[in-house]
């Protein structure tokens, strides 16, 4: 049996595999012809949209992919946000019968986004978020990034896609 | 070259991907604070989900993703559905200017349609091909629940975990 080790695996994640709650969502083409995006309409509110990290797991331990950090692609268009800040949670699924089990990750951001001010502003973002200690991902278990954004009134948001960056262990 | 063959694999398919047909369908908050899903209205009616199976391909024969189980986590609220029941379409694709051809691929899973997967409750359902599958570069799976629904039940739909055997 051959074995694989490679800390460099990256998946994608399009915006149409967004989980976009308050507001009105549309699959709209980004502001750089030939991109897409999931947009937000100008509203004064706060928007929930949740990234699922579509990477493959292993029943066996240290197997699999081990996640260590998530980037999100998105601009703020218009004007700035109140509020923008992400959560990491691991999901472990229930049992037939049972809830899932919900664990918050804990993280930090990439240096361009550690400060609440540098999260909202008008501008193109690619936002890192590097998970303290990252895991192996066991096949009960998957990952959300949930990314809450408290929208001025004329704020409009285009989600472009995120980055889960892993080691892949065979 | 190397020589990989994993008996334990799984890819998390998100219930943003699936394709929901009969019923009104939202992206909704899980009933658990931070999970999600499709959820469904309440609507006595007959809804089709499709769960595509996104695993990995290959074009040469044994080699790539041998697809053996599907688990689809799911909850019935406020009341239970009628019936719950799995099915699977293998879809081989056309050629240009040619349509997809269906068939059935024959599966079991382990809650009964009408009794334990419908009644009122969280569902971790897991669906078995009776005979695993390498998936082609050709084909495509697909996962069909067929929820048929009372008057008064919701469906959230919180994803599903396709396990499967790579070789590479």
């Amino acid at each position: 049996m051959g074995y694989l080790h490679d800390t460099h695996m990256s998946q994608y994640i399009p915006p149409t595999l967004f989980h976009c709650v308050t507001g009105t969502w549309t699959l709209a083409a980004g502001q750089v012809a030939g991109t897409i995006a999931k947009h937000v309409a100008a509203a004064d509110e706060s928007s929930v949209i949740t990234i699922p990290i579509i990477i493959p797991s292993n029943s066996v331990a240290l197997k699999g992919a081990y996640l260590k950090s998530i980037e999100i692609d998105f601009e703020v268009l218009i004007a700035a946000c109140d509020a923008l800040a992400a959560v990491v949670n691991k999901v472990t699924r229930g049992a037939d019968g049972s809830v899932a089990t919900v664990t918050p990750q804990t993280f930090t951001y990439d240096g361009g986004h550690d400060a609440a001010s540098e999260r909202i502003d008008v501008d193109q973002h690619k936002m890192t978020l590097t998970i303290t200690t990252p895991f192996w991902l066991d096949n009960g278990e998957y990952v959300l990034v949930e990314i809450t954004a408290d929208k001025a009134a004329t704020t409009t948001i285009d989600m472009l896609g995120a980055v889960a960056n892993y080691d892949l262990r065979e | 070259m190397g020589y990989i063959h994993d008996t334990h694999m799984a890819q998390y398919i998100p219930p943003t991907a699936f394709h929901c047909v009969t019923g009104t369908y939202t992206d909704a908050a899980g009933a658990v604070a931070g999970t999600i899903a499709k959820h469904r209205a309440a609507a006595a009616s007959t809804g089709v989900i499709n769960i595509p199976i996104i695993l990995p391909s290959n074009s040469v024969d044994l080699k790539g993703a041998y697809l053996t189980t599907v688990e689809v986590d799911y909850e019935c609220l406020l009341a239970a559905a009628t019936s719950i029941t799995a099915t699977m379409n293998k879809v081989t694709r056309g050629a240009d200017g040619a349509v997809a051809v269906v068939s059935a691929v024959t599966v079991t899973q382990d809650l009964t349609a009408a009794t334990d997967a419908a009644d009122q409750d969280q569902h971790k359902l897991t669906v078995t091909l009776t005979t695993p599958v390498w998936i082609d570069n050709d084909a495509e799976y697909l996962l069909v629940i067929t929820a048929i629904c009372g008057a008064t039940v919701t469906l959230d739909f919180l994803g599903a975990v396709a396990n499967f055997t790579l070789r590479l």
